[in-house]
This record gives structure tokens, C-alpha cells and sequence, in this order.
């Protein structure tokens, strides 16, 4: 059997995500028997119109990258969003609360009138994703998951619970119980709950849970003075594409 | 065993060389310590948590409760079960082999081990947690301080009769010790300078526990535990539920937290060339969205209102009819860590028995 032919693109995004499958270090070489890399702009110089699995990086910005991820997804029979711009939107929506040629001009300065662009949005708000690998950056073990539940042909199993499953599995104190604020409650698990075991609190890089509870995070918010026009900020660091965060 | 024939005196200092000669024997030995001595994280003080204890000093047994029940160390957070082979086919089951000391313990949670024990123990019997049961030692010592959302004292759980290897109970300038099974026999013998208890001992050993229970009083079930299973009987549709759930992030604390909640999941981890792997299992709970989902995406109890009643009928009466128990130990762990304060079983039970 040939190996699967794997592509990776990228969008609106920092590359963090490229650069975390970069550093998969001992299991590189592994997961390169299994596959096999056709194009990734950057890594190497061949490129190919053929491929099965596509991962893609960053979100949609502007109207050629609708045209760009639709040819993508029609050539792969798999697509799958990695990091937070890609799978949520993520940091790049942030902007879609202020004045789109104000943040162009921003960002391009008098080359603004080169970029055409639109209110972020995540892949799936284009095209259909298969499987989403969440984070900010991705984090690499569940990125190997991901893959290899692909090559068997399962689904990939990405958690529905919030951050505070992953944070009483690590054994954490609680945020909370501190006194301190965190989007635990609301947020998709899978990280480990790697910030508050290094002791900060969770930002909600993963996105809000699939059916979040908004009127109970709005209380939790409000125990800490924080109003509800500040929590809503705090969703649209990475989640603003939600409908909650709008 | 038990029984006041059984109780022995070990001194303060007895209690410090018999920890040191425990570890000086080459014993796994985890206790109760200050978390902050463990994550080294600002503001992680005053939470107790048990983990591995190298010398006496690091050993706390004066503690009010801790975040997560001992029960981790009989069913682990992550547990892999077996191994396998695809090509050519094969399968090797994990046996845990590790001898353990859990050194301090309360009684609800000697409690909850005891009912773990049933339910783990009933056909189809569950090898890795017997097997990890098996292998270890439980030290038992009564609550002084007493956590401010306790409520064990009106779960019948200020203490055990059966479960522990030892039980200790800190009478002052020394501990009373009371010898639960050959094993722990065996283990006092390392002790130092152990005598028998004399009477007046024995005495003071009631009124630390009486003192106990009292303070654990302060907060508690305004009726007999044991009427729990009737008294959630046709509460199905009552107004609580909906109203508690409004709050319920379904986040699992409560579940996870709890040392009677046993739930878990089953994945495999394949490796990357498909060829061998591994299953294991990690804490699930019934709070959580997706715990009653099943295949084609039907949801049992989809709304968050079954989920979290669900859980107050577990430990007020479906284990009970089961088992025999009242599946709550009074150790307030999800009344203090639930993050919109709503999953305390004493308000809730209450509340059910004032009828409104
Ligand atoms: S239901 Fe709550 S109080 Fe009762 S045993 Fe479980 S965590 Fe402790
Ligand atoms: S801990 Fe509280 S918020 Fe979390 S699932 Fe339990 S009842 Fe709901």
C-alpha cells in the first residue's frame, strides 16, 4: 500500500502550529514512514496537486482565501484544521470588532488598498473539516492522535468536556478555589490543562465547549467583578467567531 | 477485626521512626501533604493533596480533607490495561505490581474504598483495581480539623469499623492505634516503643472523635442518611433540578472529585505504524455532555438537568438499590469545588426533605 500523500497549507496565522509539527522530534521520523509529505511551503520546495489529507493552518481572511481552501478541498479527501485561527477562528477575530479599514490600514499601512479583506472566520465556516486539532499552539501528542486515528480510518476523538476534567486528571488546585478567574469551565479539554499546571490560568485558546454555559459563566465572571461586556471579551481573544462571543 | 482488644499507643516521636523505618525498608509510601509542596505554584497552600512521602517530616496527618479522594491511587486518573499485538496477533494484560502504603486516611474515604471494593469486586469482577486493592496498605487516621463543607458525621461516616490495615487517632501527646488485619500486625511490629492502651486512652480516644463530630455537625443532613433512598423516591420532576442545572457548567468536578464516583472510559493508543498498542482507561463522569452519548449520536440524558439529577439520585439511591449503600460519604469535596457552588448534596437533600 502507498503511503498516504499528506499536504500542508497555511492561511491568516503564525505558523506556530507548522513549527509545533516541525518539533515533533522523536516521533518525526515515525510519522514520515507512515506518510508521506507532498507539499508544506515551509519545509520544503516540492509541491503537489495530489494528495489525501490535507492540514491546514490559520483562518480565513479575505475572499481568494475562500477560492484557495475550496480547490483544496476539493483535491483532499480529508481536511483537517490545526491550531486555534483555523479551527475557531481565533485571535485573527478579534478584529471583526473594530473597523475593518481602520485595522487594515493598521496592520498594511498605505498598502492597504492591496489587501482585500474580510471579518476572520474558521475553515469550517468555508468548507467542511473533518477533524480539528485545537490549540495555541497545537498541542503535539493529540496532533499524532488526530493522525493516527486517520490512518486507521477512526475518528479522531477531540473532547467536548471543559479544561477542568484535564485539570482535576493533573491534580491542580483549582483556579477558582483560589479566588483567581479562568475560562476552564467553559473551555474544550484536551490540553492537559497545560497553563494552570504551570500555573496560570486558562485563556480558552481551545475554543468554548460545544454547548458552553453561557448564563453560568456569566455568574462565575460576575463573582470575580467581572462584567459581562469584559467576559465577552475574553471569549473573543480566540473564540469570537462563536455566536456566544458576538 | 478491630475491637478495643486490638488498640495499641505508638508515641509522637514512636510515630516519626516508624514512617523513617517504613521508607528505611524500601516501601512505597504516599500522605497527605500541603500542595504547595507539590506544585510550588503561588497560592497552592492550605489545599492538601496526597502524593509519594520520602521522609516522616513530609507527611501531614493533620489535614481537613483532600482535593482529590485516595481513590486515585486504586483507580488511576490514566491506566493502561493491556497490550497488543496486530501482526501477529496478541494480547498481554497490564498487571499492576506495585506495593503501596497510603499512609493517613479518613474514614468517609475508607468508607468509599469499601464500597469501590464491592463494586469492583461484583461479576464481572475487575482485575486491575482488585489487584492494585490487594497491593495496598491503608493507614487510617481520624479527622480532627474538620473541612468547613463537611458532612460526614451525618453520613455515618465519623468512622469505620473495617478497611484499614491501621487506624490512628491523634489523642493528644500521642496516637491511639487500633490494628484492622494481619498486614497492618505485621507493619506495627516496624513501630518503636508500641504499648497497649490503657483505658483512660481508649476514653480520650472517644472524646477526639465525639469533638470531631460535633465540629463536622455544624454542617449536616437534617435527617437520617438511611431515609435517602425513599425519600428520592417520585422527586424526579421536582423543580430543583431544573433550577440547580441553570448553573451546571458540566464539567465533570463533582463527578471526578468524588470518592464514590468510579466511572471511567476506554480508548486504545495504536502506534504509528498500526502495528502494536495499548488500552487504558481514564476518569469519565456522568455530569460530563457526552458520558451517555452513543453510537449515531443519541444522548440519554442530553440535558444538563438529567445529568446533574442523575447524579443525586446515584448517591441517594441507585447504588443503594444495588449495593446496598448510600453512595455519598459526606466528604463535601464536590460542595467545595464545584465552580458555581450548586452540586452540594446537603443542600440538595434538604431541600427534597423540607418538600419545597
Ligand atoms: S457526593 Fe460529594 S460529598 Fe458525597 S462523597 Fe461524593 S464528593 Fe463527597
Ligand atoms: S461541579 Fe458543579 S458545575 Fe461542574 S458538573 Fe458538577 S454540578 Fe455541574
Amino acid at each position: 500500500m502507498s503511503k498516504p500523500r499528506v499536504a500542508i497549507f497555511d492561511f491568516a496565522g503564525c505558523e506556530g502550529d507548522q513549527l509545533q509539527i516541525v518539533n515533533l522530534e522523536e516521533v518525526v521520523l515515525d510519522v514520515l514512514g507512515r506518510v508521506e509529505i507532498v507539499t508544506w511551503r515551509e519545509a520544503m520546495k516540492e509541491q503537489s496537486d495530489h494528495y489525501d489529507i490535507a492540514l491546514v493552518e490559520g483562518s480565513i481572511t479575505r475572499k481568494s482565501d475562500e477560492e484557495r481552501i475550496k480547490a483544496i478541498r476539493e483535491k483532499a479527501g480529508i481536511l483537517v484544521a490545526i491550531g486555534a485561527c483555523a479551527t475557531i477562528g481565533g485571535i485573527n477575530c478579534m478584529k471583526n470588532f473594530q473597523d475593518e479599514k481602520f485595522v487594515r490600514r493598521y496592520v498594511y499601512g498605505d498598502k492597504a488598498h492591496w489587501y482585500n479583506t474580510y471579518a476572520a472566520r474558521p475553515v469550517s465556516a468555508v468548507v467542511p473539516v473533518d477533524a480539528n486539532v485545537h490549540g495555541c499552539p497545537i498541542n503535539r501528542e493529540e496532533f499524532v492522535q488526530v493522525l493516527k486515528a486517520l490512518l486507521q480510518g477512526k475518528k479522531p476523538f477531540i473532547p467536548n468536556y471543559p479544561v477542568c476534567v484535564d485539570c482535576k486528571k493533573a491534580g491542580n488546585v483549582c483556579v477558582l478555589l483560589k479566588g483567581q478567574f479562568c475560562m476552564g469551565p467553559v473551555t474544550r479539554a484536551g490540553c492537559g490543562a497545560c497553563c494552570v499546571t504551570e500555573g496560570a490560568y486558562c485563556w480558552g485558546c481551545r475554543g468554548l465547549v460545544d454547548d458552553p454555559n453561557m448564563d453560568a459563566a456569566r455568574e462565575l465572571l460576575g463573582r470575580f467583578g467581572i462584567s459581562a461586556g469584559e467576559a465577552i471579551g475574553q471569549i473573543r481573544l480566540y473564540d469570537g467567531y462563536r455566536e456566544e462571543a458576538r | 477485626m478491630g475491637g478495643d482488644m486490638n488498640l495499641a499507643i505508638i508515641e509522637k516521636e514512636g510515630l516519626r521512626l516508624f514512617v523513617a523505618e517504613i521508607l528505611r525498608q524500601k516501601n512505597t509510601v504516599v500522605g497527605v501533604k500541603d500542595q504547595s509542596a507539590v506544585s510550588s505554584i503561588p497560592g497552592d497552600s492550605g489545599f492538601y493533596t496526597y502524593a509519594p512521602i520520602n521522609s516522616p517530616e513530609e507527611l501531614t496527618l493533620s489535614f481537613d480533607v483532600t482535593l482529590i479522594p485516595p481513590k486515585k491511587y486504586l483507580l488511576p486518573a490514566y491506566e493502561q490495561l493491556l497490550t497488543f499485538n496486530l501482526s501477529p496477533g496478541s494480547i498481554k494484560a497490564d498487571v499492576p505490581k506495585e506495593e503501596l502504603i497510603v499512609f493517613g486516611v479518613h474514614p468517609y474515604d475508607i468508607i468509599a474504598i469499601n464500597q469501590m471494593d464491592k463494586v469492583f469486586s461484583t461479576v464481572p469482577q475487575d482485575n486491575h483495581y482488585l489487584e492494585r486493592r490487594k497491593r495496598t496498605t491503608i493507614i487510617g487516621i481520624d479527622p480532627v480539623k474538620v473541612a468547613p463543607r463537611a458532612f460526614w458525621s451525618s453520613m455515618g461516616a465519623d468512622t469505620v469499623a473495617s478497611g484499614f490495615d491501621l487506624m490512628l487517632t491523634d489523642i493528644g501527646q500521642c496516637y491511639v492505634v487500633d490494628v484492622g488485619s494481619k498486614k497492618g500486625a505485621s507493619l506495627l511490629k516496624m513501630a518503636p516503643r508500641t504499648r497497649e492502651a490503657a483505658p483512660a486512652e481508649v476514653k480520650e480516644r472517644d472524646k477526639v472523635r465525639a469533638g470531631a463530630r460535633k465540629r463536622c455537625d455544624a454542617n449536616r443532613l437534617s435527617f437520617s442518611y438511611l431515609e435517602l433512598p425513599s425519600l428520592l423516591d417520585g422527586k424526579e420532576e421536582h423543580v430543583i433540578w431544573e433550577e440547580k442545572s441553570h448553573l451546571c457548567f458540566s464539567c465533570g468536578t463533582c463527578n471526578l472529585v468524588c470518592p464514590t464516583c468510579y466511572c471511567f472510559d476506554v480508548r486504545d493508543d495504536v502506534s504509528i505504524d498500526l502495528k502494536k498498542g495499548s488500552r487504558y482507561r481514564t476518569w469519565d463522569g456522568c455530569l460530563l455532555s457526552d458520558f451517555a452519548q452513543v453510537a449515531g449520536g443519541g444522548n440519554f440524558r442530553g440535558h444538563r438537568a438529567d445529568r446533574y439529577r442523575h447524579r443525586f439520585y446515584r448517591k441517594g439511591q441507585f447504588i443503594y438499590r444495588r449495593f446496598g449503600d448510600i453512595a455519598c460519604v459526606g466528604c463535601g469535596r464536590c460542595s467545595a469545588q464545584c465552580p458555581s457552588d450548586i452540586a452540594d448534596p446537603v443542600a440538595v437533600f434538604n431541600r427534597l426533605k423540607e418538600g419545597i
